[in-house]
């Protein structure tokens, strides 16, 4: 493949950015999810240089880098500004979003704060899959808000049949539950591209952290 | 280099003079109508003060977004907010009672342009600014549920004001059917509006941008109505059923600035209510300034 088709943001280990940056991201580190399970966070991510590059950087033709990395002030700050850094599966978050787009035929709106959220963002008291960069809060598709049940159940309904495995919130007002948006995901998936740092240093960098 | 501000030097009111006052007030609470009516005031070129009622606590309507302007500035002021942090717009809160959720009603809402933004981002200072100028109850909630009540409260508490009470958001029917509601007096907004207007808030800076958004308020049938063109008003208005109020700060040309705070309670749907701070409004500005602005029937011939 040419020069020309690489994938524009360099590969980092989180293992090996400065300390406010790896105490916000917790590379490789573990969270207990709702249920109790431990759950290991992503350790390579992508470094994205500046706000211009995540608005030019079309990950597949329906969805822009930015949309998924829109947060707000409850981020923590170091992830306020820029490089910032996402981990590397938001790739193939977006490819399935691109065919769930085909799927409903108009334009996926993602929430603020409804994509990659770091695992110290207010918003998360347990491990949530935003934190691994594999899920998103969609309000509106195409001139629908989903904020009933019915818009909400209606493309759960549709992610199902799409995105094989995928899992989707409940409808309703209690914990766990969701009745102003559609959250799905793909649970606590890792994603190692080709082109990330070598492993064998990883595994030492890993061990001096540990 | 800023241009220096020159105020011709003005004497404070007789004994007198207040006393008419008060009767005439008296004389407008029956003849309006209304179950009560409370006045505060402080003339920063006098010193001098007016109290009606003034420690009377009334549903504090939408006036409670005066204070919570003061949190959201706490807040920056501390330094863990900056007015251009954005916020993520989300119709969702949380009910005082029993924690919940509700919505703000966009029918119900006088300003749209915030929730034309539900699923985006807003910055806090605009969000302020939609608070205030147009009274938005979603951008209220919103700044509410970032800041939390209780920096609300610790920053009136930091900054000694009572008189003002918040326990919940705006719009909560839950709460309100248990009668769990924010109160003010009158004597409370005028010690708050006053560290603003004498730019004690914070710092003067602070002060200043919180004057801005106050200055930019767009219902102005309460305070500013009889008064004439030329003075600026910068004030939040409040109004539900039962009760309509207005507060603020009234900048006479070549003048120091006074505060005001009318507080009115009424029988459900009642007329009258703005009509009647406007008279309160235009009697205080007659006593402390010795002007004559127009009457209604003058306003009304002048077309």
């Amino acid at each position: 493949m040419g020069e020309a088709h690489r994938f524009p943001l360099p590969i980092v280990d989180g293992l090996r950015l400065d300390k406010p940056l790896r105490d916000t991201l917790m590379p490789g580190r573990y969270l207990h999810d709702d249920a109790g399970y431990v759950r290991k966070l992503p350790r390579y991510f992508y470094e994205v240089p500046s706000w211009e590059h995540a608005m030019n950087i079309q990950l597949t033709p329906g969805f822009a880098l930015w949309e998924f990395i829109q947060t707000d002030v409850r981020e923590a700050a170091p992830l306020r500004g820029f490089p910032r850094y996402v981990p590397c599966a938001i790739t193939m978050l977006a490819l399935c979003l691109e065919r769930l787009r085909d799927a409903v035929g108009t334009y996926i709106h993602i929430a603020a704060n409804g994509g990659y959220r770091s695992p110290r963002h207010a918003l998360n008291s347990n491990a949530t899959p935003h934190s691994w960069g594999t899920a998103v809060n969609i309000y509106r598709v195409g001139d629908v808000f989903l904020d009933d049940r019915e818009s909400i159940e209606r493309y759960a309904a549709l992610a199902r049949q799409t995105l094989p495995g995928v899992w989707t919130r409940p409808f309703g007002i209690n914990r766990g539950e969701t009745d102003d948006h559609l959250h799905l995901d793909f649970g606590y998936v890792l994603s190692m591209p080709r082109g990330a740092p070598e492993e064998h240093l990883g595994f030492d960098a890993e061990r001096r952290a540990s | 280099m800023s241009t220096p501000v020159l105020h011709r030097t003005v004497s404070p009111p007789g004994p007198d003079a207040l006393d008419a006052l008060h009767m005439r007030l008296d004389a407008l609470e029956r003849r309006a109508g209304a179950r009560a009516i409370a006045v505060a005031v402080h003339d920063t070129a006098t010193h001098a003060s007016f109290r009606r009622h003034a420690d009377r606590w009334f549903h504090a309507a939408s006036t409670i977004k005066v204070a919570i302007l003061l949190g959201v500035y706490s807040a920056i002021h501390h330094g863990w907010l900056l007015p251009h942090s954005r916020l993520h717009v989300r119709n969702r809160f949380f009910s005082a009672v029993d924690g919940q959720t509700f919505r703000v009603l966009a029918d119900r809402d006088a300003n749209s342009e915030v929730h034309e933004a539900v699923g985006k981002m807003m910055r806090v200072s605009d969000l302020a600014s939609h608070m205030i100028a147009t009274s938005s109850n979603l951008a209220t909630n919103l700044l509410l549920d970032l800041v939390g009540i209780e920096t609300v409260q610790r920053a009136l508490d930091e900054l000694r004001i009572d008189g003002i009470d918040i326990r919940r958001g705006v719009e909560d029917e839950r709460a309100f059917e248990r009668g769990i509601n924010n109160r003010v007096t009158a004597d409370g907004l005028v010690q708050l509006l006053r560290l603003v207007a004498e730019e004690r808030a914070f710092s003067p800076e602070l002060s200043r941008e919180m004057l801005g958004i106050l200055h930019a308020q767009e219902f102005r049938n309460g305070i500013p109505a009889r008064l004439p063109p030329a003075v600026r008003v910068a004030h939040k208005t409040g109004d539900i059923s039962t009760v309509a109020h207005d507060a603020g700060v009234v900048y006479p040309p070549g003048r120091k600035p006074y505060v005001i705070a009318v507080l009115t309670e009424w029988e459900p749907e009642a007329a009258g209510r703005s009509a009647t701070i406007a008279e309160v409004s235009h009697a205080v500005f007659e006593l402390l300034t010795g002007e004559k602005s127009p009457g209604p029937d003058e306003e009304a011939a002048n077309g």
